[in-house]
């Protein structure tokens, strides 16, 4: 994408202000900013499934009110959503229909995968024969969410988990490719 | 060529109109991610403009294979199943169960289990209700009254985490009692809760329920009469807004409900009582209302309850010591109860071991949900989230 | 951090280097500098940065009529045009010298400039452009925050600090920084066009929106006019973006979008035609000036057809602005996102800032057309003389300036939130209702019976004593509104629920 190359060729030419950490992770002024931007401002897309959807509910209200992380605009599009927080269950006849809207948001985006049945089938990992056993067979996941359900309190860590790790990122690793290489080996 | 559209709609909303341009049919598709499907709905609208024509929902995307879970763990196991049913009930699913199974097998349970099994169930049905009317405003576009009824919620959610640990799934009331007693003030919190909550009801239907545009939106909206509502097989708030006054808790009273003294509210015609005008039985409105005025009859309960209930008996506990072990006779149960969804039974099947050898589910949602295709022919297209909404269902007990 | 949780390869703290180390030791040095009056005065903020862009405007033009004290009279006293013959330096320096003005050698050269039109646009446009960006950010995050209050919830709190006042921008480089999409099937011209068409004319209208008596930037005669084609255009851009997603929910919404604003200009534009009226004039420099001279003069208050017609047309210019109640072409439990579904980015960032600057523009209408523009309530006659700067500037501040005129509208832009988040959504047939057979009738009645008391009443008795009763009826209402939120404010925390703050057993 056009996007991509014109910061490929900012990076080399501003080769000479970039900092250098271990393992060859770059980070310029540019990225903190970027990073900053980007992690003050998720916005979530309404996936409510099951019952996790209930506790995600909770953390949009006013106890525990995920706005004050900047996360609040709960967006029913994905299209303009960064975050989609898959809470609940996912079955078979859902997946393609999470795949379809997974494949509608735009870059950069992320998945969080709340609670057990996300993770790896949950309760319904023996003898769920319309479970997925885990939303990572079918898109590729940032943070795992344990719980059924998870608090409001562990949903807003993994959260600010996700805060972490979007400010760790860098324009030089290219992550659209990572994780589209990652989606092949899936399929 | 002139489009007639007959009146098939027993509300009347519509006259047969006469369409001289030539308008072609659309066919939308609501869901299954959408805000204002309480879940994984699909609804696929047949629309000439914004007029829908005829709607079918489609359900399954939430299929958890419960009943054949059912048939693979023993009863005490599968209680956690049941939570997840219908989630936004947890404690009315778990004592459904727990009944069916009681019932199947002559199970005792103490008697201080029963108080706190009704006392939990009716706090349930507050939470379940103010979780309906929240999503309902929400659904109508007013966002506020949904933080102000997660707020109530909020304290809801304590007083459960202080008696089992858990906000959502309990898995408290359980074979042959509830899992563990009461903290030792819980009458004392729970009664300030109480009395806190009682003047929030007024505060709800000031800012929602009489609201003139609320009343526009669901008033006279999917009208459902009491014979199709029985026809139907409707149940709970969906039923009883309809004019039928029909409550399982009153007809064909369960653990200890014939003790305590409650009303049944029904939906009562525009125009009389508290009832505004433009309101009709057996509207979005009436089954919104009814809701409302169960929180009230919910209150009341809870209040006997914390008034009656016997002191912990060290000896007897609050469950039955063999509720781990006891095997399920050759034989079939059907125990049925009020969730605040409506109806919700259970059927279970025994052959002799501990297993059971079939669990069927008769989930109220399911049940009222058949009725969108009847009530959502020939109304607007924003009509559809209102009647959904004030259907309550939820997809967890639809698919199972 | 918790024992269980596995810890995350702490990054050390960021050392930048080479020009980014000096831009971001001087950001953090100004940062902390006006942080403690950030955090005070976030009105402050805004209201300074608003004045300081026309104070630009203002210092520019004041050098401009200079300029021309310069050309007008050379040194011999004859009249010299400036607009034949350009002055050059030389010519300005002369002036400067004979009336012996201070630093007279610069201030030739930066005078010269000033003689092109062209740059006085720029400064202008200029400021104009940073106005027309400033407050949807401030409005976006004072709407989070209005609206968490109001939810008994804090809004954003943390990003940039305090409150999360840098909650807009976060927002906005994060829409610039994402990825660029089109539909495969989207109409790809129209898709890309529409976010212009919505978010163009709002800027267009800023430009002839005064903010005070020569704080606006073309004085046109038919300004008015121009305002409301404007907000009219807007329409255009709405139900193109709606057809070119290819997306049948777009489409819907793009239709009740088309139907909703079209028809509310009707009811808008006749009530409207009563402020006209009063001052017999399009100009809205002439239609303020009018209402100079304290609340007793304001238009809202000249009889009750105009009392009538101020809310009629509030109301109205909700639905025009597809804010709630009347937000049914974006509303998000029916059709998704509406018209903006497919849009993504930063094209959606430009509906949503159009979305704001409107509401600033019909704010900006009401108070310009009804409430006094940018005077005071206060009477005039106790305004200070204008004998030294630091009098005028006083009068500006208490008296007539952009400050009171953007002070107006951001009561009304808080009405509007206020209403958002308070009542529920109106369905198409009834806002179509409403529309034409009861805000129309309201306007027709508010028209002719306004028309019937300038012919009769106007100057009697009983006009002014109508006045008074309805500037007491709007000052009750404010001293009520404030009066509640005072109580609100003191009360606050037994109001959410004292079992909050009890522990639970077991917690």
């Amino acid at each position: 994408m056009g996007y991509h190359n014109a910061i490929y060729v900012g990076v080399v030419l501003m080769s000479w202000i970039e900092n250098r950490f271990e393992e060859g992770l770059m980070m310029t002024s540019v990225d903190w900013a970027l990073n900053w931007a980007r992690s003050s401002s998720v916005w979530p897309m309404t996936f409510g499934l099951a019952c996790c959807a209930i506790e995600m509910m909770a953390v949009g209200a006013s106890r525990f009110d995920i706005d004050r992380f900047g996360a609040g605009a709960f967006r029913a599009t994905p299209r303009q959503s960064d975050l989609m927080i898959v809470a609940g269950t996912v079955t078979y006849k859902m997946a393609s229909r999470l795949k379809r809207l997974y494949n509608q948001m735009p870059d950069p985006k992320y998945v969080m995968a709340m609670g057990a049945c996300t993770i790896g089938g949950g309760p319904y990992f023996k003898h769920g024969y319309h479970v997925v056993k885990g939303v990572d067979l079918v898109v590729p996941v940032d943070i795992y969410i344990p719980g059924c359900p998870p608090r409001p309190e562990a949903l807003l860590e993994g959260l600010m988990r996700l805060q972490d790790k979007i400010r760790h990122e860098s324009r030089a690793i290219d992550r659209v490719a990572e994780s589209n290489q990652q989606q092949l080996a899936n399929v | 060529m002139a489009n007639t559209i007959a009146p098939n709609n027993p509300a009347e909303n519509s006259a047969p109109r006469q369409a001289d341009v030539r308008t072609e049919e659309m066919l939308v598709n609501m869901g299954p991610q959408h805000p204002s499907t309480h879940g994984v709905l699909r609804v696929v609208l047949r629309t000439d403009g914004e007029m829908v024509l005829e709607s079918v929902p489609h359900i399954g995307y939430l299929h958890r294979c419960a009943e054949k879970i059912g048939e693979n763990v023993a009863p005490y196991q599968y209680v956690p199943y049941t939570d997840r049913m219908d989630y936004l009930a947890g404690m009315n699913n778990n004592q459904a169960f727990a009944l069916a199974v009681e019932k199947l097998t002559g199970l005792e349970v103490p008697e201080r289990a029963k108080y706190i099994r009704v006392m939990f169930s009716e706090l349930n049905r507050i939470a379940s209700h103010l979780v309906a009317i929240g999503t309902y405003g929400l659904d109508m576009g007013a966002f506020t009254p949904f933080l102000y009824c997660f707020r109530e919620r909020e304290m809801l959610l304590d007083l459960f985490e202080s008696a089992c640990g858990a906000r959502l799934t309990y898995s408290y009331i359980t074979i042959g009692g509830v899992t563990d007693d009461l903290p030792e003030n819980f009458v004392d919190v729970c009664s300030e809760f109480l009395d806190y909550f009682e003047p929030k009801i007024d505060d709800y239907n000031n800012l929602l329920s009489y609201n003139h545009i609320f009343v526009k939106r669901t008033g006279n909206v999917g009208v459902v009469s009491a014979e199709d509502a029985i026809r139907f097989g409707l149940s709970g708030p969906v039923l009883r807004g309809s004019g039928v006054k029909f409550d399982l808790r009153k007809a064909k009273p369960y653990e200890i409900y014939d003790r305590f003294d409650f009303d049944v509210p029904v939906g009562l015609p525009g125009g009389t009582a508290e009832i505004p005008r433009g309101v009709v039985v057996g509207d979005c409105w009436s089954r919104y209302y009814v809701r409302v005025k169960e929180m009230v009859e919910s209150v009341k309960i809870i209040r006997q309850c914390l008034r009656d209930i016997p002191d912990a008996d060290e000896k007897e506990g609050v469950c039955n010591k063999k509720c781990k072990t006891v095997k399920l006779p050759d034989d079939e149960v059907y125990m049925e109860i009020e969730n605040p969804r409506g109806q919700l039974g259970f059927y279970v099947k025994g052959d002799g071991s501990a297993i059971p050898a079939r669990v069927k589910a008769r989930g109220p949602s399911f049940c009222n949900l058949c009725v969108l295709e009847y009530a959502g022919k020939n109304c607007l297209l924003a009509d559809i989230p209102a009647i959904i909404g004030s259907m309550d269902v939820v997809m967890g007990e639809v698919d199972r | 951090m918790t024992q269980f949780s596995v810890p995350w390869k702490q990054s050390p703290p960021l050392e930048h280097r080479g020009p980014a180390r000096g831009v971001v030791a001087l950001a953090r040095f100004v940062y902390s500098a006006a942080a403690p009056i950030v955090s005070r005065f976030p009105g402050l903020i805004l209201t300074s940065a608003i004045v300081f862009s026309t104070l630009a405007v203002w210092i520019h033009w004041e050098l401009f009529s200079y300029l021309e004290t310069i050309a007008a009279s050379d040194l011999n006293g004859t009249a010299k045009s400036i607009w034949g013959q350009s002055l050059t330096v030389g010519e300005i320096g002369a002036y400067l010298q004979s009336n012996s003005v201070a630093a007279g050698g610069v201030l030739k050269y930066l005078l010269w400039p000033l003689q092109m039109e062209l740059f006085r646009d720029i400064v202008g446009l200029a400021a104009i452009f940073q106005l027309f960006n400033l407050i949807p950010v401030y409005a976006i995050w004072w709407e989070r925050k209005v609206a968490g209050r109001i939810q008994s919830r804090m809004g954003p709190m943390r990003v940039g600090g305090w409150h999360g006042w840098a909650q807009s921008f976060a927002d906005g480089v994060k829409l610039v920084a994402k990825e660029d999409l089109v539909p495969a099937q989207a109409d790809g011209m129209l898709f890309k066009i529409a976010p212009y068409l919505a978010f163009v004319p709002s800027l267009l209208a800023f430009l002839c929106f005064p903010l005070g008596s020569y704080w606006v930037f073309r004085n046109v005669d038919v300004a008015l006019i121009f305002i409301i084609a404007m907000v009219g255009i807007e329409v255009v851009g709405v139900i193109v973006a709606g057809w070119a997603s290819n997306n049948k929910w777009s489409v819907y919404g793009a239709m009740r979008e088309a139907c909703q604003m079209v028809s509310y200009e009707i009811p808008m534009t006749t009530v409207l035609l009563v402020p006209i009226m009063t001052a017999g004039t399009l100009n809205m420099v002439q239609i303020g000036d009018a209402q100079s001279g304290g609340w007793f003069t304001w238009n809202a208050f000249h009889n009750p057809f105009t009392f009538i017609a101020f809310i009629t047309y509030y109301i109205a210019s909700l639905a025009n602005c597809k804010r709630a109640p009347f937000d049914l072409p974006e509303s998000e439990s029916e059709l998704v996102a509406g018209f903006h579904t497919e849009y993504s980015g930063f094209r959606w960032s430009l509906f949503f800032f159009a979305e704001y600057a409107a509401m600033f523009v019909v704010s900006g209408l009401a108070v310009t057309l009804f409430l006094g523009a940018w005077h005071t309530p206060l009477p005039s006659t106790w305004a200070f003389e204008e004998t030294s700067l630091f009098k005028i500037l006083l009068n500006g501040i208490l008296f007539s300036s952009p400050f009171w005129f953007i002070f107006k509208c951001f009561i009304f832009i808080y009405i509007q939130l206020w209403i958002r988040w308070t009542l529920p959504r109106i369905r198409i047939d009834q806002v179509l209702y409403s529309c034409v057979q009861v805000m129309f009738p309201i306007a027709c009645v508010a028209l002719v019976g306004h028309a019937v008391w300038m012919v009769l009443l106007d100057g009697s008795m009983f006009s002014t004593l109508i006045r008074w009763v309805l500037g007491l009826i709007f000052a009750a209402v404010t001293f009520g509104f404030l009066s509640v939120a005072a109580f609100g404010y003191r009360n606050g925390r037994r109001m959410v629920g004292y079992l909050a703050v009890k522990q639970l057993p077991g917690s």
